[in-house]
């Protein structure tokens, strides 16, 4: 048991955001009075928890937001930070996962489309660099998008971090029943994760084919103020 | 920079061409091998060389540098960016970038993109050092004007001159109106000129300064009334650019300078009428022209005379000196006059000044007061030095200025001829002078003026002779005081060693002595050493004579030992 666990948990990582900063995605979606307030930020879950309030209430008055959103708010941030809270401490996937982060927002008149590879194990990377990588590289200056950017890799990665407790725990269990079953394959460890022997191998390239680099490649659209109506229009119908 | 050693097929073209095959990377990227994987790579980016990952090996390291590096080469003159290379890699963006940002740095990729040696497709390269200016804050933000900042951003934001418009290959970095700009900029932009806070133009002739901040405008705007806001009339101070107009270097010509010279003896320090005469030149230029000329100052304290005569005639009094002991008159023709009016008063005033030691002094430390002017200064030094050295200097300088010109020889021959000792007397007055004393003062001034008129009748030196003769003479006294403090310093130095050395003697001679105490000390410790031990031997024995008469027997000694 004890060489089995060391074996296959060997890269097993408490439960963390996969990036360099252990910052936690936040978003809101809040409605008092038919007043509706959305909003998205990340939230350093090591601040202590009388901070949530401060900040709600210094957002209501900096928006100049009915009192009824303060308490509506800290309750909404502090749910999402006990979620998190409540992982951490539990182990993550085991073994190695690259995963595909597929971005398609809508930031005021920026459309952007885009389809990339992120390693859940590199503690070091950075969407917020990243982002600000991206809005340089294409010349995008609307200051709202870069951190739009970053806030939808580290939402879709914490969502998959989360997925990959739940299946470490899966694994455990099914373990315990059977053991002799070393070798879990990865493609087990979630369903998004991607075959690097296949990818990564000796007799494969790690430049894609030609023809797939439009898969790959970001797409900016800037739309006219009639286009963001039109589709605003379209979220909100589809909303209700 | 030199050239990237593995390009097998390059010619000798000009790096900056862009040529497929020759490529230019820094010098300090020359371990770059298509072949291999250099230890610097390796240390930059461990993770793909610890074994750690299947998705991180050297290979892949490799194939993605090499990936970058060619798609660099394929235009070396664009800026790659890092969005445009990672839809074609395989791969963690995260390490992506980090291996993009690796060559980067080494000027592996980008490298004479960013150097701006651009091709056929400058513009784009322009584009991007081009600093984007926001047109404005974002919405929501506002920006409150800082007390301190009232000085309004409006230069900042000025057009840019007409000539930007056509060269566009020009880098030009326009700085975002942002509040702070003139808060971190403010002491750069003084430098640039003065700008008025309302219109905007340049403040040529002078402006009016607003006392309660940094803020001013110019004079057409102040008697327009445009003050800007909230503020008062009152509050603004007129400045003169009068510093201005003399590092500006207005042109003076030679008649412009003796009417102002003329004016100036007419007309006092009443400045109005100075410049109607000038006509040619304003006001300020005028005052800033005077300031300049190397006897401003002179005539400006006859003018003031009244004011502190006391300083102003100590200067008078020495420049008078240099005047005499160089045989040589500062003063054209026009301010004649003046000077007799000089002489009279340092005649008044002589007693008194050269019984006062104080004055000498502060001659001296006018000295390191730069902006005194030249004559002043010569006057200074050569009072330093004593009269021999000072008439040696002039001879040497009115022979150097001989040896320069043909002209100037005949014009000094001509003085020689015309006046009997003409270069010498002057110079031996003034060492009689010195000799005397102040007793003779009185005396010598008859002298002194005597030979001066002299001078100014034969007087057709030119100035600019003058002031040259005066300067050499004045570099002549000084390089001799110079050698007179060196000397002096030597010999403190001197003085100053021969103490060091016989203070080091003392300290050694001392601890000698305390050696020799020491050796002392040990010699009679030594002695009672030895005594202890004779003393000890012989109680030893005592003890075993004690013992043996005693006659215990040896055999019942070990077994009691033994238990």
């Amino acid at each position: 048991m004890k060489g089995q666990a060391s074996s296959s948990y060997k890269g097993a990582v408490k439960f963390r955001m996969p990036t360099a900063q252990n910052l936690v995605p936040i978003r809101l979606d809040l409605d008092v009075d038919g007043q509706k307030f959305k909003d998205t930020f990340t939230w350093n879950p090591s601040d202590p928890d009388s901070e949530i309030v401060v900040f709600a209430r210094r957002t209501a008055k900096d928006l100049k937001l009915p009192p009824g959103f303060i308490t509506v708010m800290a309750s909404a941030i502090q749910s999402q930070i006990a979620d998190f809270r409540s992982l951490e401490g539990q182990d993550m996937y085991p073994g190695e996962r690259i995963v595909p982060i597929k971005l398609d927002l809508r930031v005021n008149h920026t459309l952007i489309r885009d389809q990339f590879l992120w390693d859940l194990n590199n503690f070091e990377s950075d969407p917020e660099e990243f982002a600000k990588t991206f809005c340089a590289d294409l010349g995008i200056q609307d200051p709202e998008v870069g951190p739009a950017i970053a806030f939808s890799i580290r939402e879709q990665l914490y969502e998959i971090a989360v997925q990959s407790v739940a299946s470490a725990r899966e694994n455990r269990i099914s373990k315990k029943g059977r053991r002799g079953a070393e070798y879990t394959p990865v493609s087990k460890a979630g369903s998004t994760g991607l075959d690097l022997v296949k990818l990564f191998g000796h007799k494969s390239s790690v430049v894609r084919k030609r023809k797939e680099w439009d898969v790959y490649e970001p797409i900016v659209d800037l739309l006219s103020s009639e286009e963001v109506d039109a589709l605003q229009a379209k979220e909100e119908r589809l909303t209700r | 920079m030199e050239l990237a050693p593995h390009d097998p097929g390059s010619k000798l073209l000009r790096p900056d061409e862009p040529e497929l095959d020759l490529y230019t990377i820094p010098s300090h990227s020359s371990w770059f091998s298509w072949d291999e994987i250099h230890e610097t790579e390796r240390i930059a980016l461990k993770e793909y060389f610890d074994g750690s990952s299947i998705s991180r090996t050297p290979k892949t390291y490799k194939e993605y540098r090499d990936f970058i590096v060619s798609k660099y080469r394929e235009d070396p003159s664009r800026k790659l960016t890092f969005t445009e290379v990672r839809k074609s890699l395989v791969g963690d963006v995260s390490l992506l970038h980090k291996v993009f940002n690796f060559l980067e740095k080494w000027g592996l990729i980008n490298f004479s993109a960013n150097l701006g040696v651009n091709g056929g497709f400058g513009i784009e390269g322009e584009e991007r050092s081009k600093v984007k200016v926001e047109d404005g804050v974002p919405n929501g933000i506002r920006v409150a004007a800082m007390p301190n900042s009232i000085k309004p951003i409006l230069p900042i934001s000025a057009p840019p001159k007409a000539g930007d418009a056509g060269g566009g290959v020009v880098n030009r970095i326009t700085l975002a109106p942002l509040a702070s700009y003139s808060d971190v900029f403010g002491g750069l932009k003084k430098e640039e000129g003065l700008v008025c806070g309302n219109c905007g133009g340049h403040c040529e002739t002078g402006h009016y300064k607003y006392s309660k901040g940094d803020f001013l405008i110019c004079i057409k705007c102040f008697e327009n009334g445009n003050y800007g806001e909230n503020k008062l009339r009152d509050d603004f101070k007129l400045n003169e650019a009068i510093e201005k107009s003399g590092t500006n270097g207005v042109e003076w010509t030679e008649s412009e300078t003796l009417l102002l010279l003329e004016s100036v003896l007419k007309h006092g320090d009443d400045w109005e009428f100075v410049a109607q005469n000038v006509q040619t030149k304003t006001k300020f230029d005028c005052i800033a022209k005077l300031i300049d000329l190397p006897f401003g100052e002179l005539v400006l304290g006859s003018a003031y005379r009244k004011g502190n005569p006391s300083s102003f005639s100590g200067n008078l009094i020495s420049s008078e000196r240099i005047q005499l002991s160089s045989s040589e008159c500062q003063d054209t023709v026009e301010t004649n006059g003046q000077l007799h009016e000089q002489t009279d008063d340092c005649k008044q005033n002589g007693d008194i000044l050269d019984q006062d030691p104080p004055l000498k002094r502060q001659r001296i430390a006018s000295l390191s007061d730069a902006s005194s002017s030249l004559i002043k200064q010569v006057a200074a030094i050569t009072t330093m030095v004593g009269p021999h050295i000072t008439s040696a200097a002039a001879e040497a300088a009115v022979n150097a200025l001989c040896e320069e010109t043909s002209c100037s020889r005949e014009i000094f021959n001509a003085d020689d001829d015309s006046i009997p000792n003409g270069l010498w007397s002057p110079a031996k007055n003034c060492e009689t002078e010195r000799v005397h004393g102040e007793d003779s003062e009185m005396k010598e001034r008859p002298t002194q003026s005597e030979s001066r008129h002299a001078i100014f009748k034969k007087d057709d030196i030119p100035p600019t002779l003058q002031i040259r003769a005066a300067i050499g003479t004045a570099l002549g006294a000084a390089a001799a005081h110079a050698k007179l403090l060196a000397d002096q310093e030597d010999r403190q130095i001197e003085h100053l060693m021969a103490t060091i050395i016989g203070t080091q003697m003392k300290k050694l001679h001392s601890k000698l002595k305390h050696f020799e105490d020491l050796e002392l000390i040990r010699k009679k410790e030594c002695a009672q050493i030895e005594e202890v031990e004779d003393i000890l031997v012989e109680e030893r024995m005592n003890i075993l004579q004690r013992t043996f008469d005693s006659g215990v027997p040896r055999w019942r000694d070990h077994p009691s030992l033994k238990s």
